[in-house]
């Protein structure tokens, strides 16, 4: 079943024109990308370290995250990853995975041959080169991050992932307002700033006390964004979003 | 080494669950500070949870255990392996 569905290829011209503008043209060489969609359930592996992917993945539905494992067994979550985005783009280049990749929740995703991505990146530089730019801002983020486990506390940087969540969901049309829904777990959120569970717990809490956060089941309120954000130590620069406007 | 550890009750300022102890080992040397989380801990109610490590317990690792046998014991464990 090949790309039966328009709404993976919209999906994908919308975050690409977030970048460039795109021609005619070349919308119509994204719309005729050969798109797979799969549905996959919650913590399922997308691909794991040591494999050859022969094709991409677009994240259409779903929150996905970048892991990789101890010898020990511990998992280190180094980036999630929200709707628009292609988590393995650099299995283009790279052959072999040196990172797993997972479904944080259930999922869609669209996977795209690498030979097609070839061809589209040969025949339309621009697109090479916003795709080439969606992997420079992983690697941003993943700077940023590095920043954070090694030198802000844990309460800085559960504000900052917060601070994150929200800018990259808005940009994807994903937010309501300064609410959005978080479908991820304590124990990720704990893997994701390197801290225990308890730990973690502790830090929504007083997240709450403090009124920088309101929380129902999964939906997150942010009441007071620039007070969040000085919590946070939050400059949205490492995100290299193009609308900037808060 | 083994199960020469000595507790003594203390009150932690974690703002949530205050009842601790303080864990020595056979030199009376301070090694770890665990807390007993209330009830209502939403991660993990009742259990005893490593709050601090010292020396070679002073890792990353803070785990949760289900009373004060176990948490004796994974610390016994961890300072026997660096004996």
């Amino acid at each position: 079943m090949v790309a039966p569905y328009a709404s993976a290829h919209n999906l994908m011209i919308r975050k690409l024109e977030s970048i460039v503008a795109l021609s005619d043209e070349e919308k119509q060489a994204l719309q005729s990308l050969p798109i797979q969609l799969a549905a996959l359930k919650t913590d399922q592996d997308i691909v794991c370290v040591g494999d050859r992917p022969s094709q991409c993945f677009m994240l259409v539905e779903g929150f996905t995250c970048v892991y990789k494992l101890t010898s020990e067994g511990k998992r280190q979550i180094v980036a999630f990853h929200v709707p628009g985005d292609m988590p393995d783009l650099h299995s283009l280049h790279l052959e072999v995975m040196d990172i797993s990749m997972a479904t944080v929740t259930p999922c869609t995703l669209g996977f795209i041959p690498h030979e097609a991505l070839r061809r589209l990146c040969e025949g339309y530089p621009r697109i090479a080169a916003a795709l080439w730019r969606e992997t420079l801002v992983d690697a941003s983020i993943f700077r940023e991050w590095m920043t954070g486990i090694g030198r802000r506390e844990s309460y800085n940087r559960m504000a900052h992932l917060l601070c994150e969540f929200w800018m990259r969901l808005r940009a994807v049309g994903l937010t309501q307002g300064h609410s959005f829904t978080l479908p991820v777990t304590q124990v990720e959120l704990a893997d994701a700033i390197g801290a225990s569970t308890v730990h973690v717990n502790r830090v929504f809490q007083e997240l709450r006390t403090n009124g920088l956060i309101r929380t129902t089941g999964a939906q997150v309120n942010i009441p007071d964004w620039e007070k969040l954000k000085e919590a946070a130590d939050f400059d949205p620069l490492y995100l290299h979003l193009r609308q900037d406007d808060e | 080494m083994s199960r020469t550890l000595t507790l003594q009750p203390v009150r932690v300022a974690t703002n949530y669950d205050d009842d601790g102890m303080l864990v020595f080992n056979g030199h009376q040397r301070l090694v770890a500070v665990l807390t007993h989380l209330s009830e209502q801990n939403e991660v993990a109610p009742g259990q005893w949870y490593l709050e601090a490590g010292f020396g070679h317990l002073g890792g990353i690792s803070h785990p949760t255990f289900a009373d004060l046998e176990a948490a004796q014991d994974w610390i016994c464990q961890r300072l026997d392996e660096y004996a």
